[in-house]
């Protein structure tokens, strides 16, 4: 079962990169024909060999959206897992506070960039904070959700233990609802590695936006497709990093027998 | 020393119960919410009355209120009138000198079988070998050995229940409350878990307040079956079973079973339980 499985995975793999592979080939046979112009539209060739020419250059700023991603993907996670729980646990704030949240959330986030700008200034700590308000709602909603939806039944037994709420919480209460943080969490690093392109965009000096919005005002095409390609690449180191975490912090999650 | 102070004392206290607690209600009324149309008048008023070491089920129609009872009884809600002696001290909080299993096993999804039992130690502070033994023996009597390192989702039905059961027993409480614990089993489990429970009861003497819909289960576990009415529930009838221990696995052997469960029909058919 477990080979099979291994095996299913090799064999969608080696399809899909010859897909990926046909693709480019055939986009390089075609542009060749026909000619375009590097400028307009570059070749494969063109922009896996700036790639390659200028790596150093482009992984420095994947570093940087990079860490951009972790800072407010982090920040939005401290943030909103203690405050559904808060939400959840207290009625008050859940008339009160939700809907106001629930406003702020339905904002345009990259309009608040440039207000953000005029406060703190440009860099990446301000594409760090687009990127914290860009994740931040999809793990509130999920981790109350998960707060929510845990059976009573177990502060039954819980309180039969002779539990303190404090091990009400760590013990069934967080374990119980980790499923649906996770699940929040995924969502929520989608939305980072989307939004901290355009968020370094409008308010960074470094970073792959920064990068492809410079390459931009030079028409340097080529770079901004291979911009283009690092940042997908980084979308999947994430998105990647985050099953790997999910496994094994929560290996019950995934099927038995 | 007397009984009744040692089991009542806290479930860390090193002097542990040798026998099970007894119960002693008188009056107790639930009712859910407030007001004349908004309140549930769930249960009673009731008297109901466990000796140390005994058997009872509680066996009604849906809705009757043997849940409501089992938790007034547990201290995990609160009487709306009368009271409850466990092991003759008033009941004001719940009581962790008790083991639960529900209907559903409510095991954690994310601890393996031995570390959702294991938890009894972990929140209790008791000591870890000492109740890693109990945990061993445990999973032994109920023929779940072996399945200690998996998690609740890798077991069937029927042994998740039974995990249930050794995490309500491996703090060695004085009493065992089961709300229809094996309700959800097929007929096959059931029975086996019925006659493994027994076994465990005859050897440790614990007191049982056992809640069934199976008319089977209430005379094939029980030392007595009170029988409820609908709701509010209160109890209309108390069956004396006289058989000998351990029960069969056909309950049909004895005359005697289909007496008593003659007897129980016949109360439920009183009540308008049936309707035929």
């Amino acid at each position: 079962m477990v080979r099979q499985i291994a095996f299913g995975y090799g064999q969608s793999a080696i399809i899909g990169l010859a897909a990926v592979g046909a693709l480019l080939g055939l986009w390089e046979v075609l542009a060749d024909w026909y000619d375009v112009p590097t400028w307009l539209f570059p070749k494969p060739s063109d922009f896996l060999g700036r790639l390659g020419a200028d790596w150093l250059m482009i992984a420095g700023h994947a570093m940087a959206t990079s860490i951009t991603i972790l800072q407010g993907f982090a920040l939005g996670v401290l943030v909103s897992v203690p405050l559904a729980y808060a939400i959840v646990s207290i009625p008050a704030l859940e008339r009160g506070l939700y809907p106001v949240i629930v406003f702020l959330n339905i904002m345009p986030k990259t309009v608040i960039g440039p207000i953000l700008i005029i406060w703190f200034g440009i860099g990446p700590l301000i594409s760090a904070l687009i990127v914290f308000l860009m994740c931040f709602f999809p793990i509130l909603v999920d981790a109350m959700h998960g707060f929510k939806h845990v059976d009573p039944r177990l502060f039954y037994i819980s309180r039969s233990m002779g539990a303190t709420n404090w091990q009400g919480f760590w013990k069934f209460r967080l374990p119980a609802a980790m499923p649906a943080i996770f699940s929040g969490m995924k969502i929520g690093i989608v939305k980072a590695v989307e939004g901290v392109i355009i968020a370094e965009f409008i308010a960074s000096d470094a970073g792959l936006g920064f990068m492809i919005m410079q390459a931009s005002a030079f028409m340097d095409v080529s770079l901004m497709f291979a911009g283009l390609i690092a940042a997908a690449l980084v979308a999947l180191v994430f998105n990647s990093a985050m099953s790997i975490f999910e496994k094994v912090l929560m290996p019950w999650s995934g099927r038995g027998h | 020393m007397d009984k009744g102070n040692s089991a009542a004392m806290s479930s860390s206290s090193p002097v542990r119960a040798m026998v099970g607690a007894s119960i002693v209600a008188s009056g107790i009324t639930k009712v859910y919410g407030h007001g004349t149309n908004a309140a549930l008048h769930a249960l009673g008023p009731m008297g109901l009355n466990v000796k140390p070491g005994e058997f009872v089920s509680l066996i009604g129609p849906s809705g009757c209120g043997k849940s409501t009872t089992l938790l007034l009884v547990s201290g995990l809600e609160s009487v709306t009138e009368g009271k409850i002696e466990f092991d003759g001290q008033i009941l004001r909080k719940p009581i962790s000198d008790v083991g639960i299993v529900f209907q559903d096993h409510l095991l954690l999804d994310f601890r393996t079988a031995l570390k959702n039992v294991m938890l009894q130690q972990e929140i209790r502070g008791l000591d870890a070998a000492e109740l890693r033994a109990r945990a061993d023996m445990l999973f032994d009597r109920l023929g779940i050995a072996g399945s200690e390192g998996r998690y609740p989702r890798q077991l069937s039905g029927g042994m998740r229940q039974r995990v249930s059961i050794a995490r309500a027993l491996v703090h060695d409480p004085s009493m065992l409350l089961m709300d229809e614990p094996f309700g959800a089993l097929d007929a096959i489990t059931r029975t086996q878990s019925r006659h493994d429970l027994e076994m465990l009861w005859m050897e440790t003497q614990k007191t049982v307040l056992f809640i069934t819909h199976s008319i089977e289960e209430a005379v094939g576990l029980s030392d007595r079956v009170l029988v409820m009415s609908k709701s509010p529930g209160m109890i209309v009838e108390e069956i004396k079973i006289d058989l000998p221990r351990p029960r069969p696995a056909h309950l049909g052997e004895y005359p005697e079973f289909a007496q008593y469960a003659e007897r129980i029909y016949q109360i439920f058919a009183k009540l308008g339980v049936y309707k035929f």
